[in-house]
């Protein structure tokens, strides 16, 4: 029996676009692990240091006039949160396993492995905002709000560490609109792609 | 007035594209600097004078540049080579010695020698940041004993923030203490033609009393965090201090370049050798000793040499259009000739600015202001350069961004996921600032005003 390929899964997304769900039911499908800010959690049992000082760093970009750099070593807590991430991000590809990933620049810093897949998950403002208000049981104008901070945070923090601008859909293998066929039917549709993939 | 504009342009263009961070800092300063060469002196003096001046290539050759033979003239601005050649011999030196395995052998050997009990690893440990910091750079020395902490502090089972906090602060006390211990200082030295004897009989005192203050802050500070870990582990295998050791023959030679190095500093005014001289002198034994040579050139940190060199022009467009001269005025201006006050501006400005901005360009604009000052009022220069020094180097402790240090020890702590915000580390690096700048003001009142 030959040796199981690897698969990682990079997938993107923007806020109340239900990337998360579908990441998530994209592991399940797979029957591989599922990375996203539980990755926190894992870094810092690893090193034995407690996962609150870490938390309210992650995916966020560094502060300028509040950060320095000298010789390569940085004082952000953000980059160096960023940067540990990606370091564990990267042992676990070279290591052989798969997994699936949201966000952290992913589809970026893991793009040299053959059994990569990135995606980009979209949607329309009309169906994310519903998605927001139910989530979060909050009025249209907070859900909008939340939509507009978080993608903005999103993207500071990826075109910060990454080439590759956020959402440009030139950066990823596949680009997908999840308020066209459901989040559900998404679902479907990105397993197909990803079996299709592995197939080759 | 052209130029004089077009000088400030350039500098504060310089120092917010330093800040920024989008491009390497030696890649801003020389771009900076062809910019003054080519408009400053160029466009608006026509005055090829200014750059030969400010390239100050001549001065190598001179016999004074490498020996210095009866009184000792102050350097006429411009590319300050004499601290190139100093920084680029030690950064040499540094390499061989790291390669060696000396830096952790000296670490372990001291944890060792306090039997590994985390309070006196704690004490040693600051007391050896400062003493090596006194004559390495203090990146250096923060590299080295901030991987020893973290790595005693995984074995012990305790927390490596507060220990590397308190190194990271008593590496820059130290590099305050010697002419050769922190960048402003050789500026600092080499500009007004100070000794190594010069700083470690000023700054140096000063440097020592606020170390024991420091020591003591530092312990009532952290003890109990410190206190509260380590105290249940069991007995495990401790490292040899040895096996830091890559090669015998290599280390026993960098000890010996090393010591050698600190005879040479500390006796410098009576040899007459110049920082230039034994900067040169130590690059060349380490190389024809060192095993790996390459590795030793290619370790060597090019971008800060670079980086020096284009600050020095452009701080060199400052000077040659007097704008550092009306920046004296104000500062007299506003003291009224009152040397108490003089010394107080000029130590707390420097500590503030330092705190936030790049110490290096602040000292290298900041010394021909204290000449104009010294020489307007008739003042001893030296009273104002120990002010100088003392602010830039300990100004720069406050905020994790203030020094090169700070971010280097954050960052290797960093690494290990012991992440320090700016509320942790200002916490306790604040209050010890400022004991510091109260000493050093108090102490410069009392001792030369």
């Amino acid at each position: 029996m030959g040796e199981k390929k690897q698969l990682i899964i990079s997938l993107g997304r923007e806020y109340g676009s239900g990337g998360h769900v579908i990441a998530e039911a994209l592991a399940k499908r797979f029957e591989i692990p599922f990375y996203d800010y539980h990755l926190i959690g894992e870094i810092a049992a690893g090193k034995k240091v407690d996962v609150k000082t870490l938390e309210r760093f992650d995916e966020l970009p560094k502060i300028p006039f509040f950060s320095r750099t000298v010789n390569g070593f940085s004082n952000s807590p953000q980059e160096n949160l960023a940067n540990m991430q990606f370091d564990y991000l990267r042992k676990k590809a070279a290591s052989g396993e798969s997994f699936v990933i949201v966000g952290r620049c992913s589809e970026d810093i893991l793009k040299e492995y053959e059994g990569l897949i990135s995606i980009f998950v979209l949607g329309d403002m009309e169906e994310k905002i519903k998605r927001i208000m139910d989530r979060e049981d909050v009025d249209r104008l907070k859900a909008e709000e939340s939509i507009a901070y978080h993608d903005r945070k999103r993207k500071t923090y990826h075109n910060h560490f990454c080439r590759g601008k956020w959402g440009d859909s030139r950066n990823y293998d596949l680009s997908i609109n999840s308020s066209k066929l459901g989040i559900d039917k998404t679902i479907d549709m990105l397993e197909d792609y990803i079996r299709r993939r592995m197939e080759e | 007035m052209a130029a004089q504009i077009a000088a400030v342009t350039i500098f504060l263009v310089m120092f917010l594209l330093i800040i920024m961070e989008k491009f390497e800092r030696h890649i801003i300063t020389l771009g900076c600097a062809a910019l003054t060469l080519i408009l400053v002196f160029g466009v608006c003096m026509h005055s090829t004078s200014a750059v030969t001046e400010t390239l100050n290539l001549a001065g190598i050759f001179t016999k004074n540049f490498w020996i210095v033979s009866g009184e000792a003239s102050e350097s006429t601005g411009g590319i300050n080579w004499a601290t190139i050649i100093f920084v680029a011999g030690m950064m040499i030196m540094v390499e061989g010695m790291a390669a060696a395995g000396f830096f952790r052998w000296l670490c372990m050997s001291i944890a060792k020698a306090v039997k590994y009990q985390v309070i006196p690893i704690f004490i040693t440990f600051m007391i050896m940041s400062a003493v090596l910091a006194m004559f390495i750079d203090s990146i250096t020395v923060i590299l080295f004993l901030a991987a020893v902490t973290l790595e005693l502090s995984q074995l012990l089972e305790f927390d490596p923030v507060p220990m590397v906090l308190a190194e990271i602060f008593c590496a820059n006390l130290g590099g305050s203490a010697t002419m050769c211990g922190d960048p402003p200082n050789i500026i600092v030295g080499t500009s007004l033609q100070l000794t190594f004897a010069d700083f470690i009989t000023n700054t140096g005192v000063l440097a020592g009393i606020s170390l024991i203050l420091v020591v003591i802050y530092y312990y009532f500070c952290f003890r109990k965090e410190l206190s509260a870990t380590g105290q249940h582990t069991t007995v495990k295998e401790y490292p040899d201090p040895k096996s830091a050791i890559k090669d015998k023959k290599s280390f026993v030679v960098s000890t010996v370049i090393f010591l050698a190095a600190v005879v040479l500093l500390v006796t410098h005014a009576q040899t007459g050798l110049t920082v230039a001289t034994i900067g040169l002198g130590i690059a060349v034994v380490t190389l024809l000793t060192s095993k790996n040579k390459m590795d030793v050139i290619k370790g060597v940190d090019y971008k800060t040499l670079l980086f020096f060199i284009g600050l020095f022009v452009v701080v060199g467009g400052l000077e040659q259009t007097h704008i550092l001269e009306l920046i004296a005025g104000v500062i007299e201006k506003i003291s009224g000739g009152n040397l108490y006050i003089m010394v107080a501006i000029i130590i707390w400005i420097s500590a503030i600015a330092s705190a936030f901005v790049d110490n290096i360009p602040f000292a290298a604009t900041m010394v021909p202001v204290i000449q104009s000052l010294a020489a307007l009022n008739g003042i001893d220069i030296s009273t104002l350069a120990w002010g100088l020094s003392m602010g830039t180097d300990i100004g720069g402790s406050a905020t994790p961004i203030g020094a090169s240090a700070n971010v280097v020890g954050m960052s290797v702590v960093a690494k290990e996921g012991h992440i320090i915000g700016w509320g942790r580390y200002c916490k306790s690096a604040v209050p010890a600032t400022i004991i510091v700048m109260v000493v050093a003001t108090v102490g410069i009142w009392l001792r030369y005003c």
